[in-house]
């Protein structure tokens, strides 16, 4: 807040009938500030040059047990210390292969991007999100994996692929995608004698909650929703509904019939009182997995990682449910999230980044494990018959829910991600707040709002209703 | 002609006879131009185009500027700076001058303790303080709301409300920076001569009267010198902002400094940022001028 020369020049503020220092002092404390917020752009211009790398090939006369290297990898949370633990076992393969893992996920974006754009300062493997692998590919700052990694092409879901791509060069590997079901406590759902097999649709799961909310004498809440960060519920009902945000072309596509009835599902759960309005990723919500007053998470498969890691003492109590329809015999799943590991193009050591990649991403034990101990699912699909997915798991009452997970996820439609797509993203989650704060319009007048609000931000074209409508 | 010519060499000259104190002034320069001068023009230069610091720089003419005045989001967050700094600002004024004059007097013991105490806020970490206010504000588990459930109010949905948000963040700065202001204007209470209380009570002046007409009136530049460093504090407020509601819930309680964040380094359009900051310092200089203009006119 109050600048750093203001606090030092505390003690000279016994000369104050000098009227010059105050002109002085402002006047620096302007330019400093200006200086220090600008400082690093200007020094992305200095070093910034392009890079335009040759495709990744390898040297088949270099064995494993020959490859030397030393890779820094950037992860955050539970991913990055899923990598960790498989350093061991991909040391066996590669011994001569040094692995360090930096754990540090804080604005690990922008922190990659500064580093792309000077040209310095990359890791040699970071973890992406899925939805911004458009973003960073287009940079041209990634390895293009094409040559080493064209083989994998059948083996992930066409729709996760397609963001890895960029005019046709492969700049990212699938890791762990999101497919969604509902996350309840089995306790709450006993006690309340709630049967979650009679949940279908979203108004069954709506007509739950309010059984809950009664019963526990307005104790115990449906699900965790925050007026003010919607735009993930709505991201799971808009891709669950084949909605788009973007069409093809990347024209702003929101304005559709799908998103209609996504805003209706929310509206009614808003009126309905069931959520409890804690923020996603809040000690609130973290503490909320261990009490009773939230009793569902309709979210992706990874967030059972983050209870196992926050509530581990909540082991056996949890049960999973497959995702509501929009009406009944609809599709039960969609999509939250996932991620992807790339290169940066800086990196020096990219045969040593690549048998990382190809050990922890493209093999059967490296994604079993990580299944197993922090809940990715995986988006390697070659182990999706494995047995491995049938067994029970203790930590949900011995329920199978990695078949649950991993069933109809090939119908899951895909959702058109753009470079600023995250952009966009924090445009709804501001039009969602408002309109919740402004006592929830006609949806189809937000919608158009949102849609006028997304072209003039995002300087992109409406896309014309009748396409729409037949998407 | 020649003249000229002799002048500038003799300029030269000079230059080169004293060149050892040149150099040793120059460590100075040199760094201001790479790290100050060069951010400060470059910026300005990128004010007229679109970089995302990976592509191609391209020039954008005045869009930048004009795509500004069309950004409700911009004047949401010049609107919501504003608002933030009427909450706080005269709270932490007044709770700053009481706590000096407290601090001032005689018979208060523990003097020292009570102003660490007091400066303790401004010294702790952020992120810790954030952490004890996100425990503090939780609507449905937190010590504030659970207190005022006990005493049969509803509770206050702090920092998930886009009406709440902004007087969250207000009380936060309060806390924080209440102490701060009371260390200044102790300073200049101290600095205050005995003899002028004395005189004035001497000739029959009440405690009212010595306030209104010599505490007052002598603390005057302190007073201008804190809200010249509360207004720049306001305006470029950017760690509490970010790390108790991140802007939200929507647009509420987003500020100047977290949208221009946001627009650099989430977004990273650094030519529309540039446009913003430039925009915004050219009112934060203009505003700086007047009050100190008014102060100027106060002295003579």
């Amino acid at each position: 807040m109050l600048s750093a020369a203001g606090r030092d020049d505390g003690a000279r503020l016994q000369t104050r009938g000098k009227a010059g220092i105050i002109t002085r002092m402002t006047k620096r404390t302007i330019a400093g500030q200006r200086a220090a917020a600008l400082v690093l752009v200007s020094a992305l211009a200095f070093i910034g040059g392009s890079f335009a790398g040759e495709p990744l090939t390898l040297d088949p006369s270099i064995s494993p047990t020959d490859l030397t290297g030393n890779i820094q990898v950037w992860g955050w949370n539970i991913a990055a210390a899923s990598l960790e633990k498989l350093v061991p076992p991909f040391n066996d393969i590669y011994p001569r292969v040094i692995v360090h893992v930096n754990m540090t996920g804080a604005y690990l974006q922008s922190r990659f991007l500064l580093s792309l754009s000077a040209g310095v300062g990359a890791p040699d493997v970071s973890q992406l999100q899925l939805a911004e692998a458009a973003r960073y590919s287009r940079t041209r700052r990634l390895t293009d994996l094409t040559p080493v990694a064209r083989k994998y092409e059948k083996d992930f879901p066409a729709s996760f692929w397609k963001n890895c791509v960029f005019e046709g060069r492969i700049h990212a590997i699938p890791w762990d995608m999101g497919p969604c079901a509902v996350f309840y406590k089995r306790d709450l759902f006993r006690r309340y004698q709630i049967d979650p097999a009679s949940i279908e649709t979203w108004d069954d799961y709506i007509g739950a909650g309010r059984l809950l909310l009664e019963r526990s004498g307005g104790q115990t809440k449906m699900l965790q929703l925050s007026t003010g960060n919607m735009e993930g519920l709505f991201e799971i009902l808009l891709q669950q509904n084949a909605g788009q945000m973007f069409d093809d072309e990347g024209r702003i596509a929101i304005n559709s019939p799908q998103a209609v009835r996504v805003m209706s599902v929310i509206q009614r759960i808003l009126e309905a009182g069931i959520n409890a309005n804690i923020t996603p990723y809040s000690h609130a919500s973290y503490a909320s997995m261990k009490s009773d007053l939230v009793a569902t998470y309709p979210t992706a498969a990874w967030f059972g990682g983050t209870i196992k890691d926050y509530a581990p003492e909540t082991k056996g109590d949890w049960g999973v449910f497959r995702l509501p329809a929009m009406e009944r015999g609809g599709l039960r799943t969609s999509n939250l999230g996932g991620s992807v590991l790339v290169i940066p193009d800086q990196c020096s050591q990219k045969a040593a980044a690549w048998a990382f990649i190809d050990y922890t991403l493209c093999t059967r034990e490296a994604q079993i494990e990580q299944y197993r101990n922090f809940d990715l699912f995986p988006a390697f699909l070659p182990i999706h018959g494995d047995p491995f997915f049938d067994e029970p798991d203790p930590f949900y009452g011995g329920q199978k829910v990695r078949r649950l997970f991993s069933q109809d996820i090939e119908r899951i439609p895909p959702l058109n991600r753009t470079k600023d797509w995250f952009e966009a993203l924090r445009y709804l989650t501001q039009s969602l707040s408002k309109w919740a704060t402004n006592g929830m319009g006609p949806p189809e007048e937000f919608l158009a709002q949102l849609e006028d609000k997304l072209s003039r931000r995002l300087g992109r074209d409406i896309a014309p209703q009748a396409h729409l409508e037949g998407s | 002609m020649s003249s000229v010519a002799a002048r500038r060499n003799s300029l030269r000259s000079r230059i080169w006879r004293h060149r050892h104190f040149y150099l040793f002034i120059s460590p100075f320069f040199v760094l201001f131009g790479i790290f100050g001068l060069y951010p400060l023009l470059f910026s300005f230069y990128l004010s007229f185009a679109r970089w995302d610091g990976l592509t191609e720089l391209t020039w954008a003419g005045l869009g930048n500027f004009a795509a500004l005045v069309h950004d409700e989001v911009f004047f949401t967050s010049l609107w919501n700076t504003f608002a933030i700094g009427v909450l706080y600002v005269p709270p932490m004024f007044i709770g700053a001058f009481v706590f000096a004059i407290i601090l001032n007097t005689t018979w208060l013991k523990f003097r020292a303790f009570f102003r660490a105490a007091f400066f303790m806020p401004v010294v702790t970490p952020m992120v810790v303080v954030a952490i004890v206010f996100i425990l503090l504000y939780g609507q449905e588990a937190g010590l504030i709301n659970y207190l005022a459930a006990r005493m049969g109010f509803q509770p206050i949905p702090w920092l998930v409300s886009e009406q709440w948000s902004k007087p969250a963040i207000a009380l936060l700065l309060v806390w924080r920076w209440t102490g701060y202001n009371m260390v200044l204007m102790l300073a200049g209470l101290q600095g205050i001569s005995n003899e002028y209380y004395e005189a004035a009570r001497i000739e029959g002046a009440g405690a009212f009267q010595r306030m209104w007409h010599i505490t007052l009136p002598l603390m005057r530049p302190i007073f201008i010198f804190c809200s010249i460093m509360s207004l720049i504090g306001t305006v470029y407020m950017f760690d509490e902002v970010f790390v108790l509601t991140q802007g939200g819930p929507g647009t509420s309680s987003t500020n100047f400094g977290l949208y221009l964040f946001n627009v650099s380094f989430v977004d990273f359009k650094f030519g529309y940022a540039s446009c913003m900051a430039y925009t915004v310092a050219f009112f934060v200089f203009i505003t700086s001028l007047f009050i100190l203009r008014l102060r100027r006119s106060e002295l003579t």
